[in-house]
């Protein structure tokens, strides 16, 4: 693997973390926001397995497992909030808990 | 669209309609080991376009017409992007697949955060996750491949749409029309979100195309003296999942374990506060007692003997009679 093949799969990474992010902010239903961050955690899956191809070694393939096993636990957890959120206010619109604010 | 075709099959002739542009890229091209891929101003130019694109792309009060337009342009911009990309195309490191994978996964992710219906976007979801694994396939990562279509294709999307489909709202009686709720197909601030999000992505491509190659050497030169515990030659039998498994089991046996841990204790913590609250009018143990104090079965072939505990409904008792 060389150092060019290194930067494009990096960009990839970055470009679908970016999207992701931008997701986050713009759209108003919860559960598509929470989407958004999984498709955030999917660009630094992207640049952890790049990285572990580049280095030859296995660590990065073994923080993409924990990531998985992040990724699982905050969206069983994400989904229960949003289930109790939208049983509160009839709605998904996380404009709704605007008086979350500080 | 005929100049994107043009650009997609002639990368040399489109860039040298961008003198300046192409100038500027060549003419950084003095590192001694790698030259840069990629001019600042070219990633600029890029990322300002795709940003519009976004832009007119989110959904909003707008036009169709509009979102077609900035469809094209988020379009033109990625795939300019790509053909730049590939000039500099090395037959070394990145074939077709490569190409084919990461367009459809930022296809995908496009599509994820501008579709106005949730399913949709999980949907797109799918396939982003798909194209993803297919990237970790050309990394060599079978394992993590095969993991992320089971958990997040398979058993973390599944739930995304579960609640998307428990949370949808009713329809209004009579109406055919397709309902999308005000708050999916407005987008809250999308200038500020496009300007700030393209900017990180330029900034990020700018350091991995022009940085990059210098903050990889020098990590690649301080990692390899101190790695050969996790070296990837474990022995020249074993499958790459084979050497992963014996990584994570012999190295990372208590992270594993935490890991295992985390996912039993969110799953308590995911019932425990999903579930609806249910006031009994009785004590939960009397009725309890009721059900195992109860006298046994008797023995006989009338299916009408048998008693049913743990209801007073006397209709759920009957013996269905079809």
């Amino acid at each position: 693997m060389d150092q060019q093949t290194l930067q494009y799969y990096l960009a990839v990474g970055a470009i679908m973390f970016c999207i992701g992010m931008i997701g986050f902010m713009t759209r108003r239903n919860m559960i598509v926001m929470f989407l958004c961050t999984e498709l955030m955690f999917q660009g630094v899956a992207i640049n952890l397995i790049a990285f572990s191809a580049w280095h030859n070694n296995f660590a990065g393939q073994a923080f993409v497992i924990y990531v998985l096993v992040i990724a699982a636990a905050e969206a069983s957890l994400a989904l229960g909030l949003v289930v109790l959120l939208f049983r509160q206010r009839n709605t998904l619109d996380a404009d709704a808990w605007r008086e979350l604010r500080g | 669209m005929g100049i994107l075709s043009i650009a997609i099959a002639f990368p040399r002739l489109f860039s040298s309609a961008l003198p300046g542009l192409l100038a500027a890229a060549e003419g950084s091209g003095d590192a001694p080991a790698a030259p840069p891929v990629l001019a600042p101003g070219l990633i600029l130019a890029m990322c300002i376009l795709a940003g519009i694109g976004t832009l007119l792309l989110l959904p909003g009060r707008r036009d169709v017409s509009f979102r077609r337009i900035g469809g094209a342009l988020a379009a033109s911009a990625g795939l300019i992007f790509a053909a730049l990309l590939l000039r500099n195309y090395s037959p070394s490191g990145i074939g077709i697949y490569f190409w084919v994978f990461a367009i459809v996964a930022i296809l995908g992710a496009m599509r994820v955060i501008t579709h106005p219906k949730p399913v949709y976007s999980a949907l797109y979801f799918v396939l982003t996750v798909f194209a993803s694994a297919g990237l970790f396939v050309l990394l060599d990562a079978e394992f993590m491949a095969a993991a992320l279509v089971v958990i997040y294709a398979g058993a973390i999307l599944i739930t995304y749409v579960f609640v998307i489909m428990l949370a949808a709202q009713a329809r209004a009686p009579g109406s055919t029309a397709e309902y999308v709720s005000e708050y999916d197909t407005v987008s809250r601030e999308p200038l500020i979100a496009a300007v700030v999000g393209f900017a990180l992505m330029g900034i990020l491509l700018f350091v991995i195309f022009d940085r990059g190659g210098d903050l990889a050497r020098n990590a690649r030169v301080a990692v390899a003296p101190n790695s050969a515990s996790a070296k990837r030659e474990i022995s020249p039998t074993l499958g790459a999942t084979q050497q992963l498994g014996i990584f994570l089991f012999q190295q990372q046996t208590v992270q594993l374990e935490l890991a295992g841990l985390l996912l039993t204790v969110s799953m308590v913590g995911a019932i425990v506060i999903a579930r609806k609250r249910v006031i009994s009018p009785e004590p939960v143990h009397s009725r309890l007692a009721a059900v195992t104090l109860a006298p046994a079965t008797p023995i006989s072939d009338d299916p009408y003997s048998i008693p049913v505990y743990g209801t007073d409904n006397p209709r759920q008792k009957a013996y269905p009679q079809t």
